[in-house]
């Protein structure tokens, strides 16, 4: 479902990312990790097509990002880093303006924005201005956002930031059950987080591609011998300590 | 075509939910006003006086209500629009910079140009509002006041090509404020350059004093100003209809293409 080969972004004299390939199956969930810096926001912005590569491609449901935009952007539904929202429009007019920009059939606006509305709990705030939600709603908010028009991908940057614990649980069953209808990739640096919800883990460090794998493969290769399980979640750090550190 | 549309009304409805149109509005119905009134005193005093002054009588046959009140108070109007509609272009693409819906906007499945396009209609009701307040104080007059021959006390053709002459420089105006909004990072910064080159080119006449006539021309070919007067005097030229269009044109490419090219730029 996504892509990516030899994908390199410098800015200036700074290699943001550099030479990344992998690919992702359809449905799974996977979870791109990495330390403060490491490119995953430049990552996700080249996947979305909001930033060109410097070199490299993205192919998305079998559209170049760059050479067919039109219908990868179709298929992509993206939260940004910070939920972009419009301070003067209600939840509403958010979620029908997002429908408009996608293109979705007028007749059904309406239904979309309810079932969006309903999968990620806004339905409750939808006629209050996003500029009066807390911050955990507007995160909500965007991800209704990305996943109106029911797109093949949904690219998550930090989806839980800036949540509260309980919040945080709801956005993880969220994301869980969108996997297998929806291709997930997103980028977190809460390993809890990772360890929850994805199948599969890109760790990024400086820019490269430093491990891909499922966390079975992840534990078997770095921990052998070890048994885990989701709630010792303690492994996870173990593996990535290892990753980003020189040996 | 339905992104523009969408685009269109989301900023016509920033326009209308924060101060922005209302000031301009506010602005542009009060200084054409006080011209209005002010030409209207003017004329009442020529033609009660006339009678009292030398060759007054002859005077009085070569001016009447509309160029020395309406055309009066519509080249007025154009100075106000070059000073209003930076504040109005200002924020379009700036903001959604500033404030990240940017990447919203570059992520969904819409065009640059079809982003421009609707920022810009939105920019141009705005525009057609103010035309609209002024277009009242004329009306007014054919109110209270009848023509010699008993017809319109108002030449509405020539008003009417006044306000054409007008909508254009407008327009030509919010297409230059559009593409510094999409240049430069800061709406305040992007008023500020759009309000320079839109003086510049008001007064561009003003700065050829003592230059050859070939730089004079240039000047003047180049002038806002200049453009506008043929209007105002219910001539319409198809020169200065293309000098207008090709400024909107100009304009709305340097936009379309700087924010094509923040994507290049990164972020």
């Amino acid at each position: 479902m996504i892509e990516v080969s030899g994908l390199t972004r410098r800015f200036r004299e700074r290699t943001a990312v550099q030479d990344l390939t992998f690919s992702i199956g359809r449905g799974a969930v996977v979870g791109l990790l990495g330390p403060n810096g490491a490119g995953k926001t430049t990552t996700l912005r080249l996947l979305t097509g909001f930033l060109p590569p410097s070199a490299g491609t993205v192919r998305v449901a079998g559209f170049d990002v760059f050479e067919q935009p039109m219908e990868a952007r179709r298929r992509i539904g993206y939260l940004p880093e910070i939920p972009p929202l419009y301070d003067g429009m209600t939840v509403r007019e958010q979620l029908r303006f997002a429908a408009d920009l996608k293109g979705l059939p007028r007749a059904r606006v309406r239904e979309e924005v309810e079932r969006v509305a309903g999968l990620t709990s806004v339905d409750g705030v939808l006629d209050r201005l996003t500029a009066n939600l807390s911050k955990g709603f507007r995160q909500r908010v965007g991800i209704a956002q990305a996943l109106v028009g029911d797109p093949d991908v949904l690219i998550l940057d930090e989806p839980t930031v800036g949540l509260d614990p309980i919040q945080i649980r709801e956005v993880r069953d969220l994301i869980r059950s969108l996997g297998g209808r929806h291709t997930v990739l997103l980028s977190s640096h809460l390993l809890p987080e990772v360890a929850m919800t994805c199948s599969q883990v890109i760790v990024l460090n400086e820019g490269r591609l430093v491990g891909f794998d499922t966390l079975d493969g992840l534990v078997a290769r770095h921990l052998p011998g070890r048994r885990v399980t989701v709630h010792d979640i303690a492994f996870l750090e173990e593996i990535f300590g290892k990753l980003v550190t020189p040996a | 075509m339905r992104a523009t549309l969408a685009i269109a009304r989301k900023e016509l409805s920033t326009y209308f939910t924060t101060p922005v149109a209302w000031v301009v509005l506010v602005v542009v119905a009060f200084f054409s006003a006080q011209v209005f009134a002010g030409a209207l005193d003017g004329f009442r005093l020529l033609t009660s006086r006339a009678g009292e002054i030398p060759g007054g009588a002859a005077l009085l046959d070569r001016v009447n209500l509309t160029d020395a009140v309406v055309a009066r108070l519509l080249a007025s109007v154009g100075l106000l629009l070059v000073i209003a509609t930076p504040f109005l272009s200002m924020r379009l693409v700036a903001e959604e910079r500033r404030s990240g819906t940017f990447e919203l906007l570059m992520t969904s499945p819409v065009h640059p140009a079809e982003i421009i396009a609707g920022k810009y209609l939105a920019a141009l009701g705005v525009l057609a509002a103010a035309l609209a307040l002024v277009t009242l104080l004329p009306a007014s007059l054919t109110l209270v006041a009848r023509g010699a021959q008993g017809g319109s006390a108002v030449e509405w053709p020539t008003v009417a090509a006044g306000l054409l002459g007008l909508f254009l420089l407008g327009a030509a105006a919010l297409a230059v404020g559009l593409a510094f909004s999409a240049l430069v990072a800061t709406p305040v910064v992007a008023a500020l350059l759009s309000l320079l080159v839109l003086l510049g080119l008001w007064l561009a006449g003003m700065f050829t004093v003592g230059a050859g006539s070939a730089a004079r021309n240039l000047a003047s070919g180049l002038s806002l100003s200049e453009h506008l007067a043929p209007f105002l005097q219910g001539r319409i030229a198809l020169a200065d209809v293309v000098y207008f269009l090709s400024l909107v044109a100009l304009g709305l490419f340097v936009a379309e293409r700087a924010v094509e090219g923040r994507r290049w730029g990164g972020a």
